[in-house]
């Protein structure tokens, strides 16, 4: 059963402190979203879970292995898979070299072809099988986003986390990765989902961690986070109809 | 001989203890849970210029990284390096006369004065539009060419300010139209990749300028007259003569080369009161510090670009004419300057004015040393491209963004 | 037939042509164009394995041509300074090999009229000692391992290093072996160069046909074996997962890294093959030319390098090779000036101006290169009518 934990994660950028004492445990296929202000350290986090950033101090532990010393890229063998804020479709590759990339990392002896009916599968579940020859470039931003999940679908993680899945995205496409995300769910994955969206956050997560400014300051049932006082104070509160203009506001790296 | 063995050990002491601090010291930072960004640096030069000692002292008080840990131990180590050298070469002009080194130092400073002012361009340039641009080396060509055909060829007799002025128009003209023509589909996001778009599209003028003033000219070296005499000045301090003067009797300075570090540190003066005081100067720095700010500010992004580009280019024809009349000129002269301005961008921090200015006197001190003293000058002539190529290489390795962080 | 053939039936065709060319060209300008396929050959293998660094991997290196000077420079040292002899000569640094001696002689530099230790026993050897000079393959072999030896250490290096300072790094890199290579004069021979032996120094017989050391024939074909093989390899990698990562790390280094793709060693591979191909064709073109001088290294060889793979298609192995054997037979053919009217047009230095423009506007206005799209019509056809078919097809499409 998957297995995540987080101790006590600190990140500081030359004299701020992005993450502070951040800890948490995933156990088993959970639906986890992860919420806080812009800035609050949420992608950091991803990139220091995904190894593309090194924590200051703390450790994770992804089934029982040590992660936080490791590159990305065994990080990602190891059970870990991740989408970017900014899509990051290889722009100059067909979609279905997009998906073969993950496929053969993951298997050393294995070839394209090996992955042909899986790609197609994926594909067609992703309603973009028509694209497969074309190059990533060629895809309009929503199916990129599209795209970026097929990968990680290829890669085939234990713990998937979702950096802004929703923001910019047409009602429609956002069923399509509601769909994804109770699929993947219901193969056994944990899932977690940052996003600004509260509505798509409390419909679909099961669980909820709040970031504010370097602390975790709550991580619960929706329900019961979403009264605490201090989110309140902290988050929620402040500005709840403010989401619908957070989703656009999501290309600052 | 046995003497130079003194200065190869004194180099692998150095070395070594600079590599211990350069791979110990993050992780001790790492381990007392500190900011570990620069304690490489940090620890490399305090390892090389304190050895164990230094090292053992940093890694108990583990400071917090300030510019002048680095600083200061890197001009120790340069100072214990010149004092191995000088004993193990105790007959070297260098350790011998002191006013051979006198001049030699003042000689390095000019220099060095005036190769900033070649690296002013560029970092012009690179603080605005975020590209090192390959053909700066051109356009300092270009500049020179034209200073020095209207001196000679065209309008003898000119006054030298029409010619250098006509070096500056020319070489503006030159930027301002590439960079329409050719720069500006990079920051529409026409380009996909603008940044090695950049490093492709400015080695092609680089290639294109060169042949063709080399098809116009030809590849004879040429050279200016000097533009004006000194008047003859004699008194205790110094005496001057109609091409150099002369301070103490015994450090001498050609008349060209200080009326180019002269006009190098004017240039950097008005650079800095054009940036700092002028609208559009402001306007310039607003776009180096965030484009999309500047944009909704109502600032001609394009337009800011494009006179930067030019600017920059500008100043680099400026100091050919004004070189033109030092070096004899040759249409391959622009290779050279380029390199030189690379080491000294990545000296002098990628992008920041001041470091250009001082990364520009490191390297004319580094070439004089490097001329001055070392045995075997034939040899040592044959090593001067290389001895900024190793600090350029060396600095990239150490810290990929220059050693003084990115400021106008 | 499908379009997606003809550029393969083509290929082969040319090979076919390329193989029995030097058989059924007989004007009298064979000598010059022989030499003008060897350098094309030469230059294509640069091209194209700069290709698959820059337009396939993203690595923008500009010290393609230090490898194939590292190449070039290790063949002609190994062939000035090794020797085989029958008998010790007692002075020189030499190892026994079974009866024989390899004996390392000692450098006494260009002008000195020193003489070298063997020389120097010369004098005292025992009568009928033989001396011999070992296969220069091997120094050609030493040539390919010391390019792949620097290509994995300047690799490792560049790791950290993105565009302009990966730029700015490989230039230093050329620039201080150039330095290096000028100023150890005493072993280099600095701006005079080192000469090296023809590929095959005592001529070849085959088929009852005698070609002397001169003929241009071997040449040829050794640099055609060499081009074939390299595009071989190239091709072969490309279709592989190396093809398939390095082009995924061009295009986003983290996100590959994310999707598990081992970053570091797919770069260093990427540069010590590449480097290692640049180093072979070094080594071997230095045996055919006879001389090798630092001026290889100048940034200008390495830009005609650069402009040739982007005129033909940065990102194709294919396009580039065939850019830089077109662009070499059209330099090499705008050489004759000519006037108009009293003014000398000198097409020696006008057809690189030409050249620099081209360049650049290719640069500007055509970034796949001017052969590439022609072999991308071919190959990528149907593509977009498939997409439009299925558009139609399926109605349901997620986009925003
Ligand atoms: N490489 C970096 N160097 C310095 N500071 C950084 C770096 N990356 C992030 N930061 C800073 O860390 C803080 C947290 O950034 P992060 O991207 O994690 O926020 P976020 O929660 O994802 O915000 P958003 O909702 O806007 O995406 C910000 O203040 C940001 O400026
Ligand atoms: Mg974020």
């Amino acid at each position: 059963m998957t297995e995540l934990r987080v101790n006590n994660i600190t990140k500081n950028f030359g004299g701020l402190q992005v993450l502070h004492n951040v800890s948490f445990e995933v156990n088993g296929p959970e639906l986890i979203g992860l919420i806080g202000p812009n800035g609050a350290g949420k992608t950091t986090l991803t990139n220091i879970l995904d190894g593309a950033l090194n924590p200051t101090s703390g450790t994770v532990y992804l089934n029982g292995r040590r992660i936080d010393a490791m590159p990305p890229y065994e990080v990602a063998k190891a059970g870990l898979g991740r989408t970017f804020q900014v899509t990051r479709a290889f722009r100059r590759m067909t979609v279905l070299e997009n998906l073969y990339v993950p496929a053969l990392a993951l298997h050393p002896a294995a070839r394209q072809r090996d992955f042909e009916g899986k790609a197609m599968d994926v594909l067609e579940f992703l309603t973009i099988d028509h694209l497969r020859n074309e190059y990533g470039r060629a895809l309009s931003g929503g199916q990129q986003k599209l795209l970026e999940l097929g990968r990680l679908l290829m890669l085939d993680p234990d713990i998937i986390i979702l950096d802004e899945p929703f923001a910019g995205v047409h009602p429609k496409l956002m069923e399509i990765i509601y769909k994804y995300i109770y699929k993947v769910n219901e193969d056994g994955k944990a899932v977690i989902i940052i996003s600004h969206d509260m509505d798509t956050i409390f419909t679909l997560s099961k669980r909820l961690l709040v970031l504010n400014y370097g602390d975790l300051i709550a991580d619960g049932d929706p329900e019961i986070v979403k009264n605490d006082p201090t989110v309140i104070e902290a988050y929620l509160g402040v500005d709840e109809d403010d989401d619908s203009y957070d989703d656009e506001e999501d290309d600052d790296e | 001989m046995e003497y130079s063995s003194i200065f190869f050990l004194t180099l692998l002491w150095v070395l070594v203890w600079g590599a211990i601090g350069l791979a110990v010291t993050p992780r001790i930072y790492l381990r007392r849970d500190k900011d570990v960004s620069q304690t490489g640096l940090m620890g490399a030069l305090i390892g090389a210029a304190f050895g164990p000692i230094g090292l053992a002292i940093l890694w108990v008080f583990t400071p917090s990284y300030k510019t002048r840990w680095v600083l200061l131990p890197g001009i120790i180590v340069i100072f214990i390096l010149s004092l191995a050298f000088a004993r193990a070469d105790p007959n070297n002009l260098c350790v011998t006369s002191g006013s051979f080194v006198a001049s030699q130092l003042v000689n390095g400073i000019i220099i060095g004065i005036i190769y900033s002012l070649m690296a002013l361009g560029i970092t012009l340039i690179f603080s605005i539009l975020g590209i090192v641009s390959f053909a700066h080396g051109e356009f300092y060509m270009v500049g020179g060419m034209i200073a020095y055909f209207m001196t000679a060829r065209w309008f003898p007799g000119v006054n030298p300010l029409l010619a250098i002025l006509a070096a500056c128009v020319g070489t503006f003209l030159i930027g301002y139209v590439f960079e329409r023509l050719f720069l500006q589909p990079m920051h529409t996001g026409e380009v996909e990749r603008p940044g090695e778009y950049a490093i492709l599209i400015t080695f092609g003028l680089a290639f294109f300028l060169q042949y063709f003033v080399q098809a116009t000219v030809g590849a004879n070296p040429v050279k200016a007259t000097r533009y004006f005499d000194f008047p003859i000045v004699e008194n205790a301090l110094f005496q001057t003569s109609k091409g150099s003067i002369t301070f103490f009797d015994a450090v001498s300075i050609p008349n060209p080369r200080l009326t180019a570090a002269v006009v190098a540190v004017l240039m950097l003066v008005v650079l800095l009161l054009f940036l700092y005081r002028t609208w559009t100067g402001k306007a310039l720095r607003a776009v180096s510090e965030d484009k999309q700010a500047a944009a909704v500010a109502g600032i001609n992004t394009e337009g800011m670009n494009t006179l930067a580009f030019a600017l920059g280019s500008m100043l680099a024809g400026l100091s050919g004419a004004m070189l033109v009349q030092v070096f004899s000129w040759l249409p391959q002269v622009g290779t050279i300057a380029s390199s030189r301005s690379f080491v000294i961008i990545v000296l002098g921090g990628m992008g920041s004015l001041p470091g250009a200015f001082i990364g520009g006197l490191m390297v004319g001190l580094f070439e004089a040393a490097g001329t001055g003293c070392i045995p075997d000058p034939t040899r040592a002539a044959s090593y001067i491209p290389a001895y900024g190529m190793i600090v350029l290489t060396l600095i990239l390795l150490l810290k990929p963004t220059g050693l003084f962080g990115k400021e106008l | 037939m499908n379009r997606q053939w003809i550029p393969r039936i083509a290929g082969i065709l040319a090979v076919v042509l390329l193989f029995i060319f030097p058989f059924i060209y007989g004007r009298a300008d064979y000598d010059f164009i022989m030499h003008l396929w060897i350098t094309a050959f030469f230059f294509a293998i640069l091209a194209s394995s700069w290709s698959l660094l820059a337009g396939y991997a993203g690595q923008f290196s500009f010290a393609h041509m230090a490898f194939m000077a590292i190449g070039a420079y290790t063949a002609a040292l190994y062939g000035n300074y090794i020797r085989i002899l029958s008998a010790p000569t007692n002075l020189c640094t030499e190892y026994q090999i079974g009866g024989r001696w390899l004996v390392i002689l000692n450098p006494v530099g260009v002008t000195s009229s020193a003489k070298d230790c063997l020389e120097i026993a010369k004098e005292s050897l025992p009568v009928g000692t033989i001396i011999s000079q070992p296969s220069i393959w091997w120094g050609v072999l030493g040539g390919v391992l010391m390019g792949g030896i620097f290509g994995l250490l300047v690799g490792y290096l560049v790791l950290r290093l993105r565009s302009t300072y990966l730029a700015l790094f490989t230039i230093g890199f050329a620039e201080i072996l150039r330095a290096a290579i000028s100023a150890e004069i005493a072993i280099t021979q600095g701006q005079a160069g080192l000469e090296l032996l023809p590929l095959f120094p005592r001529g070849l017989t085959l088929f009852g046909n005698t070609y002397s050391s001169t003929d241009k024939l071997m040449p040829y074909y050794a640099m055609l074996f060499l081009f074939l093989l390299c595009m071989a390899i190239m091709l072969r990698l490309t279709g592989t997962r190396f093809g398939l990562f390095i082009r995924a790390l061009r295009e986003d280094e983290e996100a590959a890294a994310a999707l598990g793709v081992n970053v570091v060693r797919y770069k260093v591979m990427v540069f010590t093959i590449t480097a290692m191909m640049a180093a072979a064709a070094g080594a071997i073109f230095g045996h055919y030319i006879g001389i090798i001088t630092p001026n290889i290294l100048l940034i200008l060889q390495m830009s005609l390098v650069i402009a040739m793979a982007v005129i033909g298609g940065l990102e194709s192995i294919v396009a580039s090779a065939i850019g830089a054997i077109i662009i070499l037979f059209m330099l090499e053919l705008l050489r004759n000036s000519f006037d108009i009217g009293p003014v000398r047009v000198d097409m020696t230095l006008w057809r690189l101006v030409f050249f620099g423009a081209v360049l650049m506007l290719t640069l500007r206005f055509r970034r796949n290169g001017l052969i590439a799209p022609i072999l991308d019509w071919f190959n990528r056809a149907g593509v977009a009518e498939e997409t439009v078919a299925k558009r139609q097809a399926a109605p349901t499409e997620g986009s925003d």
